[in-house]
């Protein structure tokens, strides 16, 4: 602007320079004096030259203007081509240029044998020039063809969003009669074409569906992320990439998502595609090899949905959600982990229309998106009283040697405090180990009491739980985990902050709800599992995990291997460990006849605990959760479902299923739902 | 006194500037005489001649790029243009200009005609927005009558200022030679072609400022013509006054002021004629390599804008030779008139001198940004036969003054 001014004064100072020059020069010539007074002479072929000599000055003012013109004319062509050349030249070079991006197919998601969980499908696509957009007869046809209302095509034609290609999107999955009609009338369907595009196809359906998680229009958030990201190597989205949103696909996109490809164009001013220049073409993502076994997933998922259904057509109608996992308890792989209710990737393809989206975030639906085994948190109720003896053990609460006797009613906190047995007929004299077999709930009222009574190291309890890792993520390598919670004094006041000062106080009653994992302990099933891993290895828990390794799409080999680390080592005496682990066996083969009989048809033997987390209003939640072989552990299994009934009765065919599976030792046992009186 | 001094001193000093110019251009004048007395061609004024056919030709190359692109740029076309001018400039050369002194009242007569004919049912075309053109019946060959009428109205105007032999005392007599000169201005502005009316004024203001009209007055006038344009553009701007300005033109006011206004219609252009203009580099991008012109980014390439397309095929040393033939061919013209002692002839050179100077530096300069966007052609080059018909004639009227002219003074 400055110049463009100092331009314009510049050139009226010549102007009036010029003007001035003849105005002054003509001054030396005012003495001649020349009458014309009527007697004009007549100019044409005249030989007067009286008047020659005022004209001469004025002509010299004439050519000083011109010559001022093509000075500030030349000196602003110097300027502009010489000086600001570069500038133009780069200006014009992005004018003609446009830069088409060529998407990168999407790496693949395999189970550890290598079979298909999530691949890539052509998808014969429907594209139009922007231009169509004007001509309201062609979108009428086009609608009529698809099958999409005539705004609908022509907002989708006129979104800009999709970048400076010269065709938009109009409709994906398009049948092969739609695309035939197009190719034979290209008279009607001017600037319209087909295009074979690729998207993620899910071979075995919904499988898995939770821990792949699904893809998506990348977000406004994540594109801004991605372009303020200066990583070497950092992928750099464009509006409309799709980018993965949940699951393996979120926490892997790096690997999945694949480098780009450039086409570089030429372009006329309507944006026509004039010639080719460079290209660097598209490298498609890398495979997710994951630790999942594809048939492993597919009985825990089928023990799921028929435990479930089975449940709701028994005891309790309510019944809808649940999860399993399944780790190998030497290395932390997840070999299987499924949650219900589920969701089927495959609707996001393309885009998800808001209606799906409403239900699958739907309080009515239960929230299909949650990843339960991973993210759902309950109170562990008696799955957690092995971690309760080792505390009173390593506390001195209790000795391998305590007896103590169960009533069925205790009143150790007096007669008002007094509690049941989940067995309110009494289970008679107990020791620790016999307390884990048949889940007597007085041993661990007493274990309660006792930390209630103690002197000193009152949260013993809530330490070795949140030495399990209770409390706290196990870092697996998904996203949405949950931490739970291990409540104490504190938290209690904290969190009840607007209550009366009294019912803010940690009492007796809470030691002995939290000896029986009642109230307000909430854990993962994922952390239930590590727990028990703990167990199984003696000490040792090795981070789950559910990639096993990196494969390049081309070529074979591995490009990376996941290393296992052990995550965390719990320190426990070899003989409290001899004690917990006789209980857990116990419970298999002693607590009752009725659970002995469905782990009878097994090859090995087995060492878990049931659960019942209590709700009021509602069904319990029913845990379950092993290890196996129990002498030698490999799997751990953890199991919780939601508004079921006890866990003997509910998770524990879930669990029983899996190892069914992994055995190939189906349960035989008729499940028998009816009836059910006990079974903690 | 010491303002006093240092006025005179600038007096004296332009003054000495000037006559050096003078002297200058005289010699330019001789020299061509020289050079002329000698050879066969001794009824051309080679001085001016030459640098005008190299313009016309390198117009003619130019044109043909274009045409390589742009489906309107008929290069046969120009070519037929360019020989019918030539016809019409071999004519005019071989007509003593000197009649034309006599004949005013048939030149305005004539002048008139001309800007009126768009206006008649039936032979009137509209394009570009202005009734500026005329179809002739049966033939059907268009042309754009205010192009004859450039030189025609620089006939009429030295012919009636000349009657003044150089002095015009009377400000009865300055205002009747303003008042012919309105005549035709306004009537070219009822097309509406402000551009081609601008030409007009400038030519025949020059014609009557050289012709010996008083310096006060001159100055008065452009003092008037500079506020009265203001008050139109003002008036023009404001809602609810009389809008004698176009929207459009009002809009390339703006934008020249500030380009960054509007960036898709005439800003747009202004910013692609830079951008034409400025990537052309030093040497340019060659002939037929010019993506700004032709991938359609610069409008009107080979017509308005046709010097972007130059500058950018041909870089800073072709736009500077199109310009130093440019300044040989006005510079040449001015040194014939130096040393013409005949009113009439000189006042027709003056015209023509001021006609092409106005157009190149309007034409060009809007293409680089100091002056806004119009619709006047770049002589010689512009793709239209109209233009160079006119302009051909307009040669050939200087070659007529250099075949009649009469013993130097």
């Amino acid at each position: 602007m400055a110049l463009r001014v100092l331009l314009v004064v510049v050139v009226v100072c010549l102007v009036v320079a010029g003007v001035l020059a003849f105005v002054f020069h003509s001054k030396g010539d005012a003495r001649f004096t020349f009458d014309i007074g009527g007697a004009a002479p007549k100019a044409a072929g005249g030989t007067d030259g009286s008047g020659g000599s005022s004209i001469k000055g004025r002509l010299v003012g004439l050519a000083g203007v011109i010559a001022g013109v093509f000075v500030v004319l030349i000196g602003r062509i110097w300027s502009m081509q010489l000086l600001s050349g570069d500038e133009y030249t780069s200006q014009a070079e992005s004018n003609r240029t446009r830069t088409i991006s060529l998407s990168a197919p999407r790496g693949r998601i395999l189970d550890r044998n290598g079979v298909e969980i999530v691949s890539n499908r052509p998808s014969l696509t429907v594209v139009a020039d922007p231009d169509v957009a004007n001509d309201d007869v062609e979108l009428q046809l086009l609608g009529n063809l698809i099958g999409m209302p005539y705004m609908a095509v022509k907002r989708s034609i006129e979104d800009q969003t999709q970048g400076a290609q010269a065709s938009r999107t109009v409709a994906r999955d398009v049948s092969r009669r739609v695309v035939a009609y197009i190719g034979e009338h290209p008279d009607l369907f001017q600037g319209v074409s087909v295009e074979e595009r690729t998207v993620r196809y899910y071979p075995l359906g919904s499988l898995a569906s939770h821990v792949v998680g699904y893809t998506g229009t990348v977000t406004t958030e994540q594109l801004k992320a991605s372009q303020e990201n200066e990583d070497e190597g950092a992928i750099k989205y464009q509006t409309g990439d799709t980018v993965g949103q949940s699951g393996v696909e979120y926490q892997y996109e790096s690997v999945l998502q694949g480098v780009r490809g450039e086409q570089v164009v030429y372009v006329d001013a309507k944006g026509n595609v004039l010639d080719y220049s460079s290209t660097v073409a598209p490298r498609s993502g890398s495979d997710v090899v994951l630790t999942l076994d594809a048939n492993l997933q597919k009985a825990a998922e089928a023990a799921l949905d028929s435990v479930i259904k089975a449940l709701r057509s028994s005891v309790s109608a309510e019944c809808k959600s649940g999860s399993v996992v399944v780790l190998d308890a030497t290395n932390g792989e997840v070999l299987a982990m499924a949650s219900r209710p589920n969701f089927s990737p495959n609707i996001f393809v393309g885009g998800i229309s808001n209606d799906d989206w409403e239900s699958l975030g739907s309080e009515e639906n239960d929230y299909p998106l949650v990843n339960r085994a991973i993210s759902g948190t309950y109170p562990s109720a008696s799955t957690i009283k092995p971690l309760t003896t080792f505390a009173a053990l390593d506390d001195g609460i209790a000795t391998p040697s305590s007896t103590y006797y169960c009533a069925g009613w205790w009143t150790g906190l007096g007669q008002a405090s007094g509690k049941w047995c989940w067995q309110k007929t009494g289970h008679g004299t107990m020791t620790l180990q016999t307390g884990i077999t048949y889940s007597c709930d007085v041993v661990f009222y007493e274990i309660g009491k006792g930390y209630y009574l103690a002197s000193s190291n009152n949260d013993g309890m809530q330490e070795k739980f949140r030495e399990y890792g209770l409390g706290s993520l196990e870092g697996i390598d998904l996203p949405g985990e949950s931490a739970g919670r291990v409540p104490d004094a504190a938290w209690k006041y904290d969190y009840y902050s607007s209550f009366p000062e009294e019912d803010r106080q940690w009492k007796g009653g809470d030691y002995v709800n939290l000896s029986i994992g009642q109230g307000d302990l909430l854990v993962t099933p994922l952390q239930m599992a590590c727990v028990y891993a703990s167990i199984a290895n003696g000490g040792d828990v090795w981070t789950p995990h559910v990639l096993k390794c990196v494969k390049s799409q081309t070529g074979t080999g591995s490009v990376m291997e996941y290393k296992p680390s052990v995550l965390r080592s719990c320190e426990e005496s070899e003989a409290y460990r001899k004690l917990v682990e006789a209980g857990l066996v116990g419970v298999i083969t002693e607590e009752s006849e009725y659970q002995t009989k469905h782990f009878a048809g097994l090859p090995v033997s087995v060492a878990g605990k049931s659960g019942t987390a209590e709700r009021s209003g509602h069904q319990p939640t029913g845990w379950f959760v092993v290890y196996a072989p129990a002498d030698d552990p490999k799997y751990v299994i953890a199991s919780a479902l939601e508004n079921a009934t006890w866990g003997g009765y509910s998770a524990m065919y879930v669990v029983r299923d899996v190892l069914g599976a992994i055995y190939n030792a189906p349960d035989d046992e008729l499940q028998v739902m009816a009836g059910i009186t006990s079974g903690d | 006194m010491a303002d006093n001094s240092a006025v005179r001193d600038l007096g004296s000093a332009l003054g000495s500037i000037a006559s050096a110019l003078e002297s200058a251009l005289t010699r330019f004048g001789t020299q061509g005489t020289r050079l002329q007395r000698r050879g066969r061609l001794g009824g051309l004024y080679l001085a001016e001649l030459v640098p005008n056919l190299l313009v016309v030709a390198f117009g003619a190359v130019v044109i043909w790029s274009a045409s390589l692109t742009i489906s309107e740029a008929s290069f046969p076309r120009h070519v037929l243009g360019i020989a019918m001018g030539l016809v019409v400039a071999a004519l005019v050369w071989r007509y003593d200009y000197r009649q034309f002194a006599g004949m005013t009242r048939a030149l305005f007569v004539l002048d008139v005609a001309l800007m009126l004919m768009p206006s008649i049912p039936g032979l009137g075309y509209s394009a570009l927005g202005m009734t500026g053109w005329v179809s002739l019946p049966v033939i059907g060959l268009r042309f754009q009558p205010s192009e004859i009428a450039k030189p025609v109205t620089i006939l009429l105007m030295a012919s009636l200022t000349s009657e003044y032999n150089g002095r015009i005392d009377t400000l009865a007599d300055y205002l009747k030679l303003c008042g012919a000169l309105l005549v035709p201005f306004l009537l070219i502005l009822t097309q509406p072609d402000l551009g081609t009316g601008l030409i007009v004024l400038v030519t025949g203001a020059a014609i009557i400022i050289c012709g010996g009209a008083k310096r006060s007055w001159v100055l008065v006038t452009i003092a008037l013509i500079v506020v009265g344009a203001a008050l139109v553009v003002v008036t023009s701007m404001t809602d609810g006054l009389p809008h004698v300005l176009k929207q459009y033109q009002i809009n390339r006011l703006v934008v020249f002021m500030d380009p960054s206004v509007d960036p898709t219609g005439d800003g747009y252009n202004l910013q692609q004629a830079k951008i034409a203009v400025g990537s052309g580099g030093l040497l340019g991008k060659g002939v037929g390599n010019a993506s700004q012109a032709g991938s359609g980014f610069l409008p009107e390439a080979h017509t308005d804008f046709v010097f972007a397309l130059l500058s950018e095929e041909f870089g800073f040393v072709g736009a500077l030779v199109l310009l130093l033939l440019f300044a040989c061919m006005l510079f040449s013209t001015i040194g014939l008139a130096m040393r013409l002692d005949n009113v009439f002839g000189r006042l027709v050179l003056v015209g023509v001198v001021a006609m092409w100077g106005f157009q190149v530096l309007q034409n060009v300069g809007m293409c680089i940004g100091i002056m806004p966007i119009t619709g006047i052609p770049l002589p010689f080059v512009s793709f239209g036969s109209s233009s160079m018909i006119s302009q051909l004639a307009s040669m050939g009227l200087i070659q007529s003054v250099w075949r009649y002219r009469t013993k130097a003074g």
